[in-house]
């Protein structure tokens, strides 16, 4: 359970977040939406404890992170697996040390076994030919996909955080990443947190929808709340949800 | 920005420079070391930049001992060329060249490297699963620079004394026997410790500077173009106070009378 409790943040001087509140259960399926530097990011690295919030509170599971030490967020931060905007590969590292790498630098499993964990990550997520190639010579989805196979290599996890995981990508790999984005979910019935600012994107996976602006959350529900909401900006936002849709 | 809220992200500032610096020396012996970024920044900042150091070197001593000549020569006292270009070198522009240098190579490519590190979430992807970016990035580039540049140093040091041999002896017809015999005359203890101290500190700053910006970078390309360059500026302005400080202390220490 993820708790955030009248949360502000800034960067120096500017106020990205200004009093989130938000619940949410690490099984459910949640969109966060919003325009490019509303602080949607902010919010997960929030979650992770990378950064510090000025003011509120943030649980997970009960615990507040927010006065935890480095060291204490560690069995925090293993409940989630998280991919991060562009994937954020190691890039001086080929495709197959990016997946082992935190196998080798945490569980410290011997060579074989780990090598053998990695191509079953890889066929997993559909890129088994790319081991040995560099994170540059990867095109836009394939570097998405060595991403998530990275983020499952840790093992067991209770929610998957995608940050843009379409942004960039043409739209047929855009569909591949979502039905993969399913797949991984529907598989253990895990749940994810993803931040999109493409509507279409969070329809076709989420069941609740919290929008961002002015980090401020001006919209938190589910889809026919969404489709009823009468808010001008997220009416504005979802837009192009209507040429896509037939069913409403 | 009013002044007050100037000197606070000053001070601010220099605070997590601070912690940084201090970080590097105690996280030096905690568990665990990796030992493969060591080697690779390593060869990064030693091997690869042998060539471009010998290069500058080379011209600086071919400058500086057809200067000494020619001035010397109106005087007669053109013998006095090696053991000029010796102190120098050795005391003051083997150290301070080699440094130059390196901040311009190295420490430029440790904040670009970080720095795209940070904008890419990789610092955070390693945050994210418990590994310390300080051990894993910071300390293995803060050895590698403390270890290589004292290296550098003795090669350019090397190569600006034969500049210097190759003008005086075939530019200005010097005797080349007299040139060595009166370099090896300067390799005297204080002269060799107050040269080869301050490559270690220099490497130490450089890096800790460059690392600092790199870590601080924010705000995409143009993020990165403001903290590459405030990290050679900030770089060679301190290596050239201090440098200019170690010299004054090492004067006194060493009982050189001014
Ligand atoms: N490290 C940082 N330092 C200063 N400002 C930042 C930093 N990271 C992000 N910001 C700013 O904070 C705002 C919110 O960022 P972010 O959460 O990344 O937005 P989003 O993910 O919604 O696009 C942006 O305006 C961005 O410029
Ligand atoms: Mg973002």
């Amino acid at each position: 359970m993820i708790v955030f409790d009248d949360v502000w943040f800034s960067y120096g001087s500017r106020e990205v977040l200004k009093g989130i509140s938000f619940k949410a259960d690490f099984h459910e399926r949640i969109a966060v939406l919003g325009e490019s530097g509303g602080g949607k990011t902010t919010i997960l690295k929030l979650i992770l404890g990378l950064i510090v919030p000025d003011k509120g509170k943030i649980l997970i599971d009960g615990i507040d992170i927010t006065s935890l030490k480095e060291e204490e967020l560690i069995p925090i931060r293993r409940k989630f697996s998280i991919v991060f905007q562009e994937g954020a590969l190691f890039d001086s590292l080929p495709v197959k040390e990016n997946v082992a790498f935190f196998m080798r630098e945490l569980l410290k499993l011997p060579d074989e076994e780990i090598y053998s964990r990695v191509s079953k990550l890889l066929s997993r997520v559909g890129v088994q030919e790319a081991e040995e190639l560099m994170p540059e010579e990867l095109s836009g989805g394939m570097h998405r996909r060595v991403a998530i196979a990275r983020a499952l290599a840790i093992g067991k996890t209770k929610m998957f955080l995608y940050d843009e995981p379409t942004a960039g990508l043409d739209p047929i790999n855009s569909e591949r990443i979502i039905s993969l984005i399913k797949d991984l979910s529907d598989k253990e019935n895990i749940g994810f947190m993803i931040i999109t600012h493409v509507v279409y994107v969070a329809w076709q996976l989420c069941d609740r929808f919290i929008f961002m602006k002015d980090g401020k959350i001006i919209f938190d529900g589910n889809k026919e709340e969404l489709i009823s909401s009468k808010h001008p900006s997220v009416r504005e936002f979802i837009k192009e949800l209507f040429f896509k849709i037939k069913e409403y | 920005m009013s002044i007050t809220d100037k000197i606070k992200t000053t001070l601010y500032e220099l605070q997590s420079f601070y912690l940084l610096c201090l970080h590097s020396i105690f996280k030096l012996f905690k568990k665990p070391f990796y030992f493969d970024d060591l080697i690779e920044q390593m060869e990064y900042a030693g091997a690869s930049s042998v060539l471009i150091v010998s290069l500058v070197c080379l011209f600086v001593g071919m400058a500086l001992s057809l200067q000494l000549s020619a001035e010397l020569s109106s005087l007669g006292l053109k013998m006095y060329t090696g053991k000029i270009v010796g102190i120098a070198v050795i005391r003051e522009i083997g150290p301070l060249v080699t440094a130059l240098v390196f901040i311009g190579r190295v420490g430029a490519g440790q904040t670009a490297e970080i720095g795209s590190m940070i904008l890419g979430h990789q610092i955070d992807t390693l945050r994210v699963y418990g590994i310390d970016p300080i051990k894993k990035v910071v300390i293995p580039r803060v050895i590698a620079s403390v270890v290589m540049l004292p290296c550098l140093t003795i090669i350019g040091d090397l190569v600006c004394i034969f500049g210097g041999y190759y003008i005086a002896v075939l530019v200005s017809n010097q005797s080349g026997s007299f040139y060595w015999s009166s370099i090896i005359r300067e390799l005297t203890f204080q002269n060799v410790f107050s040269g080869s101290i301050k490559p270690f500190i220099f490497g130490y700053l450089i890096s800790c500077i460059s690392c600092y910006y790199g870590i601080r970078t924010k705000g995409g390309a143009k993020g990165l173009r403001i903290s590459t360059t405030k990290a050679v500026v900030t770089s060679i302005v301190v290596v050239i106070a201090m440098d200019f400080i170690l010299t004054r202390i090492l004067l006194y220490a060493l009982g050189f009378s001014l």
